[in-house]
């Protein structure tokens, strides 16, 4: 005991002479100069110098103790050469936890602390030089990211108003196919109306049958060969293969000749039915095709041809407009104040959390997918208002 | 995985606020109570051979023969050393053994030599020693009664209840057809049969009850035991914990008995009489006179139905029985219930509190004593959800500035729920952790719950199924159950070559990722079986030769003393543990802390953790707390401010959540409450020294730490339902803020003559009296006795242990007669080595103006850096001067501070180490 009070005693007085204030920073050294006494900072109250980190907490404030554990609401400064000083609460003041790195608040404890400010100092500028570096390189990529995105942006402005162009040309075109589809509808109902009035049955019929025995009469000596139907006649299964004289010769009911009359009872009727044969390079039964008057044929296919046309520039211009909105949505999105997040459209990004996957498309949609392969979706267009920090870093 | 349980768990918890309590039987539901409690008080069909009667120097036989089935009992009487009585009564020759509870006792509890004082044919009267001790042993019908001159101290078995249900063979479709035969070809006996066949009925539930959808096939048929017992003169009764009531019992005419079966009750209800996770059988009986204590050692299902003949009388009824003088004395009776095993009742004869304290704790051990950490604040949750979680929390702390000692990890830091593993993505590096927290001089508590996943890549699941450790279920194979992993092994702690493999799995090299600085906690283990029969095990699954019937109350009480027994044996018997259980029984104190259970952040859970912590303090288990904040559900914050203010005056102080709440670190609430918490936790970790001497006490005593007011005013009937302020030792009254919204708070400050100190203020006040504080948030209620001395260490840090070294300031506060008395213990805070002597013991004494440090045990050899910076006397005079004087005779004066409006005298820095003998004078 004796022993404690003359190192205490010792101590003090080495203290007094060149009294280093423990705990403080420069900027409170004024109120520990040396004088008789000391005021407390919240001038609550005045004490013998002495009393100054004596270990014993007197003013309510606990100014009195800054290098000392003693005042439950104190607090210690470590200078931390080499590195940032900071202040900790005094209850972390010789408690066996080395808080300073130059180890000043442990100076009087069993737990031996290694001085480590320089290397957290140089940490700690290795660190913000590559900090800064990141942050540079970070600014540099997003300076192109911008350029990027207004390249992008640019891209799809002109592409939208090169859409909206081909979409009002469309328009026009549109109106141009319908107007035309209209009067070719038109035509063909007059032709129609025009034909059925002169129309009497047999003498349509006749003429027909009169017009495919001259087709088939190549040399248009009255009668139909051999040759000429071999040459002009096929089965409808094969059309490739000709047909053999035998089968010419049936065809023309045993004989090697038929003229007109003989035609209209017999192969007519074989080639009206187009069941078995047809005439090479027609489809099948005659009848459409024998039925057809060249005037109606002309104005049904000009109606028809109008009519495709017409559906040809519907879809070109409903295409069109699609696209259109499409590009306006994406181009309404908020891609950042310099668009720096353009570049990230249509792209992907995975996660792997222990079992899940996670698929992060922005401006799209996020899943969760586990390892069963269920995959849940978490919500649509995630990321909007990413910090701008962020992508410095990444 | 996680998202998927909080949603399933919203789910689940959503709309189901409270306890289904048809999950859980009624005493009508569970078939021996039932049958029992149909028997209604008369004559009792119990005689008294007393010709049988044996009686050896500590010991009395005497059978006993019910004259209704003839079926003889063998009563044992005995004279407990230290004023006690056993009495245990078995069936004479039961068909088979039945279970006596073993382990519990500390020893075969020493005897004292019995006398025969008078016998005739109507009985037998014997000495119990001194103090004019009688038992009076009556014939017929069979009563006893202990007396003490000329009062009747307790009656057993005069209300007629005594029934023992014997063992039997089944009469319907198992019968055995060889007994039968024998019984016809005795025809002495043929008419005892006779009677025995009318008495033998077979009711339902006999050989088989169903509760649910769960069977209990009960191979042994009925086998159930009760007796009564008469209180006269007692009006209030106290313990038989667990449960979420009022300190004092309740009668329960009418109504349901108290239920001591360990149960995972999931949301339990306040104020009823239903069982829950722990069971002390332990009941104490107070009145101005004398306290009295009945421990029933029985670890089956047991019900407890008190009555009383005053229970229905209004004050004034009473006060115009006293006027009139009427004859009537108020009685309190008691019975009790239970399915299987044997009386054996302890009868515990006081006359004070402290006796019947010291009477149990003789029985069955005293209070562990903890580390010093253990004492500090706990932060818990289920659950932080990583290394980088727990590391975050760590550092909150400090930035906050709030101290905490430990910070605990639940049932998710494990591999899939296979306890001593570690969550291989989430708790990676444990040791990192581990130490981590080791530099900041903090701990860890990792969660090791009894059941066992059935996982054939689990080495622990391995080892104890080839072992053959598991109980079993009624047909031999391994007993299976659902619980946190799925399916689960139960292993069989009752067997103790499976504990002490159990407590080898502690060992450093065995479990993985455990330090010194991690310790345990068992939950669960009531045990909680969750598609069981009430959430737990069936009672026909087998421990070794012993049904689950048997055991039960037993399991958790087994699994903490193997935990703790790891604990001790990693540090090769070193360092103490700290084992925290939910199950607990009757010795339990011996091996650790208790909480409450799965509480609710709501004001009245808040109220009861008074009462629930006073009872288990009454029967010996005095580390007791309650989850700060409440586990289910979300506290406002000013409840949660509160149940700080409440939590850090009650012994184990830990908050924790239900994983489904939003996280409530005490920083999370704004800053006005973070530095509320703060505070309070200061208040906590400052008053350490005292808890770790009141707990050093406890572990030499039994007596309990947190105190009702009764215990130490007897006399002041005041006091004896008391339940919403408690003592902390002898010296801190606490009367907690419990209500929403309070202004103010009216506490009773007991003693007569007595003075109390606002520990805040220093304000005093006068004993006997009802005092109204006004109270803002940052109000707590506590008050230092006149003529205590509290030791504090007010240099509050990060941890317990970075306190260590730190000084002292004594708190003396005045007495009447201007004296004051306390002690000081230091010991290394962690280790056995005080019981190598090797502690600091300190009388602190203030008489005459002289404050004196006494040692009082000089055979004991610490040495401690801790000095004594300030010593405060509340209600102090000023003095003139202060001398210091040390024991190698050197003298000094003191400065000193003289406050005069609240009569406070500070000594300034009298600077002697705290293990060193002292005096100061104030002149």
């Amino acid at each position: 005991m004796r022993c404690q009070i003359i190192i205490a005693a010792t101590f003090w007085s080495v203290c007094v002479d060149s009294r280093k204030i423990r705990g403080i920073s420069l900027s409170y050294k004024r109120f520990y100069r040396e004088r008789k006494s000391f005021l407390c900072i919240d001038g609550s109250r005045m004490v013998p110098f002495e009393q100054v980190n004596d270990d014993y907490c007197d003013c309510e404030d606990g100014s009195d103790e800054p290098g000392t554990a003693a005042c439950p609401n104190g607090r210690f400064y470590c200078t931390n050469l080499g590195f940032r000083p900071h202040y900790i609460p005094s209850s972390r003041v010789n408690d066996g936890i080395c808080d300073c790195c130059d180890t000043s608040d442990e100076y009087n404890s069993l737990t031996w602390c290694l001085n480590s400010c320089r290397n957290l100092g140089q940490r700690e500028r290795a660190d913000l030089e590559g900090r800064m570096r990141t942050l540079d390189e970070g600014l540099r990529l997003k300076q192109q990211l911008i350029e990027e995105g207004v390249h992008i942006w640019r891209e799809k402005q002109t592409q939208l108003i090169e859409l909206q162009q081909v979409a009002e040309d469309l328009q026009v075109k549109l109106e141009e196919h319908r107007r035309r589809k209209n009067t070719a509808d038109r035509l063909r109902e007059q032709t129609l109306m025009a034909l059925e009035a002169e129309d009497n049955g047999p003498r349509r019929q006749n003429r027909t049958i009169t017009s495919i025995f001259h087709q088939l009469d190549s040399n248009n000596d009255g009668s139909i060969t051999v040759d000429e139907v071999q040459a002009k006649v096929a089965y409808v299964e094969d059309e490739e293969r000709i047909l053999s004289e035998d089968e010419a010769v049936a065809l023309l009911g045993g004989g090697h000749q038929m003229d007109l009359t003989m035609f209209q009872h017999m192969l007519w009727n074989n080639l009206r039915s187009g069941d078995s044969i047809k005439i090479k390079g027609t489809h099948g039964a005659l009848v459409g095709l024998v039925d057809e008057d060249p005037n109606i044929k002309a104005a049904g296919s000009a109606a028809e041809r109008a009519a495709a046309d017409l559906k040809k520039v519907e879809e070109a211009f409903e295409t069109v407009n699609m696209e259109i909105s499409d590009l306006t949505k994406k181009l309404t999105i908020d891609y950042g104040a310099d668009r720096e997040y353009l570049f990230m459209n249509n792209q992907c990004y995975q996660l792997k959390v222990y079992e899940y996957t996670y698929t992060l498309c922005p401006f799209n949609q996020v899943t969760q997918k586990d390892v069963s392969g269920t995959e849940v979706s978490l919500g649509t267009r995630a990321i909007c208002g990413f910090p701008t920090t962020h992508l410095a870093s990444d | 995985m996680v998202p998927a349980l909080v949603l399933w768990l919203a789910v689940c918890l959503s709309g189901t606020w409270a306890v289904d309590r048809g999950n859980f039987k009624t005493c009508d539901q569970s078939a021996f109570c039932k049958r029992q409690r149909a028997l209604k008080p008369g004559q009792s069909p119990y005689r008294a051979l007393l010709e049988t009667m044996e009686l050896t120097n500590t010991r009395l036989t005497l059978q006993l023969i019910n004259d209704n089935n003839k079926v003889r009992l063998l009563l044992e009487l005995y004279r407990l050393q230290g004023n006690m009585t056993r009495v245990k009564i078995n069936e004479l020759k039961p068909l088979k053994p039945r279970f006596e509870v073993p382990d519990v006792l500390i020893q075969e509890p020493p005897t004292e030599p019995l006398s025969l004082l008078s016998k005739d044919e109507n009985g037998v009267v014997l000495s119990l020693g001194a103090e004019s001790q009688r038992v009076i042993v009556s014939a017929q019908p069979f009563r006893l009664d202990i007396m003490e001159g000329h009062e009747v101290l307790m009656s057993l078995n005069s209300r007629g209840l005594l029934a023992f249900e014997h063992l039997r063979m089944r009469k319907d479709t198992q019968a055995d057809p060889e007994a039968e035969k024998k019984e016809e070809a005795d025809p002495a006996n043929q008419a005892e049969e006779t009677a025995k066949d009318d008495e033998e009925k077979v009711e339902d539930g006999m050989w088989e009850e169903t509760f649910k959808s769960h069977s209990d096939s009960k191979p042994n048929g009925p086998s159930s035991i009760s007796l009564d017992f008469s209180l006269p003169g007692v009006e209030h009764v106290y313990g038989i914990p667990e449960h979420a009531d009022t300190l004092k019992l309740k009668t329960t005419d009418g109504g349901e008995p108290y239920r001591l079966y360990n149960l995972d009750v999931f949301q339990y209800e306040l104020y009823n009489p239903m069982a829950l996770y722990g069971a002390v059988p332990v009941m104490l009986a107070h009145n101005a006179q004398r306290t009295t204590g009945i421990f029933w050692l029985n670890a089956a299902e047991t019900w407890v139905d008190i009555s009383s003949n005053t229970a229905g009388k209004t004050v004034f009824g009473k006060m115009l029985d006293y006027v009139q003088g009427s004859s009537e004395t108020p009685q309190t009776d008691v019975r009790w219930i239970s399915e299987s095993g044997i009386i054996d009742v302890f009868i515990m004869l006081g006359p004070t509190p402290y006796d019947v304290f010291s009477q149990y704790a003789s029985l069955t051990g005293t209070q562990a004593f903890p580390p010093l950490a253990g004492l500090a604040y706990h932060q818990c949750r289920w659950n932080y959800n990583d290394q980088e979680d727990v590391q975050s929390v760590d550092v909150g702390f400090d930035q906050h500035d709030i101290p905490y000692d430990f910070i605990w990890l639940d049932i998710e830091h494990t591999d899939g729920k296979r306890y001593f593993t570690w969550d291989p993505h989430k708790f990676a590096t444990p040791k990192d952790m581990l130490e981590a927290l080791m530099v900041k001089k903090r701990k860890m508590v990792a969660i090791v719950d009894p059941h066992i996943k059935v996982d054939s890549n689990y080495k622990i699941h391995n080892e104890i199924r080839s072992r053959g450790f598991y109980v079993k279920n009624k047909d031999g194979g391994d007993y299976e159950g659902w619980c946190w992993p799925g399916n689960a092994g139960y292993p069989d702690f009752t067997n103790p070559e499976m504990r002490s493999w159990w407590a080898s799995m502690f060992a450093y090299d065995q479990y993985e990722g455990s330090m010194k600085n991690l310790y345990t906690w068992n939950d669960m283990n009531e045990p909680s079986v969750f598609n069981g029969p009430e959430v737990t095990m069936h009672k026909d699954a087998m421990h070794g030769a012993w049904e689950n019937r048997d055991v039960h109350n037993l399991y958790g009480f087994y699994v903490q003393m193997a935990t703790a027994e790891g604990l001790i044996q990693r540090s090769g018997g070193v360092e103490r543990p700290f084992v925290l259980t939910r199950a607990f029984f009757a010795g339990s104190q011996r091996y650790g802390a208790v909480w409450t259970g799965d509480n609710a952040a709501e004001w009245e859970h808040l109220k009861i953790s008074i009462p629930m912590c006073l009872s288990l303090g009454l029967v010996g288990i005095s580390l007791c707390g309650a989850d700060v904040g409440g586990f289910f559900k979300t506290p406002s914050s000013e409840l949660l401010v509160r149940w700080y203010q409440t939590g850090a005056y009650q012994p184990f102080f830990r908050a924790h959540a239900h994983l489904d709440t939003p996280r409530r670190e005490p920083w999370l609430f704004g800053p006005e409450n973070t530095a509320l918490i703060r505070e309070v936790v200061r208040q906590r970790y400052a008053l350490l020294p005292y808890w770790y001497q009141l707990f050093h006490h406890a572990y030499h005593t039994g007596h309990p730490v947190m105190r009702p007011l009764w215990v130490e005013y007897p006399q002041d009937s005041a006091t004896f339902a008391m339940d919403n302020q408690f003592l902390i030792g002898r010296d801190l009254l606490v009367h907690p803020v419990t209500e929403e919204g309070a202004r103010g708070v009216t506490a009773y400050l007991p003693g007569k003559g007595e003075v109390w100190f606002d520990v805040h203020t220093f304000q005093k006040h006068n004993g006997a009296q009802n005092l109204y504080i006004p109270v803002t948030m940052s109000s707590i209620p506590v008050f230092q006795r006149g003529g205590s001395i509290i030791p504090r260490k007010v240099r509050v840090r990060r941890s317990s242990s970075c306190m260590e070294n730190d000084p002292y300031t004594l708190y003396v506060a005045l007495g009447p007669q201007r004296a004051a008395e306390g002690e000081l213990y230091i010991d290394d805070s962690h280790t056995f080595n005080f019981e190598k002597k090797e502690f600091i013991h300190r009388r602190l004494s203030f008489a005459n103006n002289i404050l004196s440090s006494i040692n009082l045990a000089p055979d004991a050899q610490y040495s401690t850096q801790s000095w004594i910076e300030r010593i405060l006397i509340l209600g102090a005079s000023k003095p003139s001067k202060v001398t210091l004087k040390t024991s190698d005779g050197q003298e000094r004066q003191v400065e000193f501070e003289f406050d005069s409006s609240m009569s406070v005298l500070t000594l300034r820095k009298p600077g002697m180490n705290a293990g060193a003998d002292w005096t100061v004078a104030l002149q």
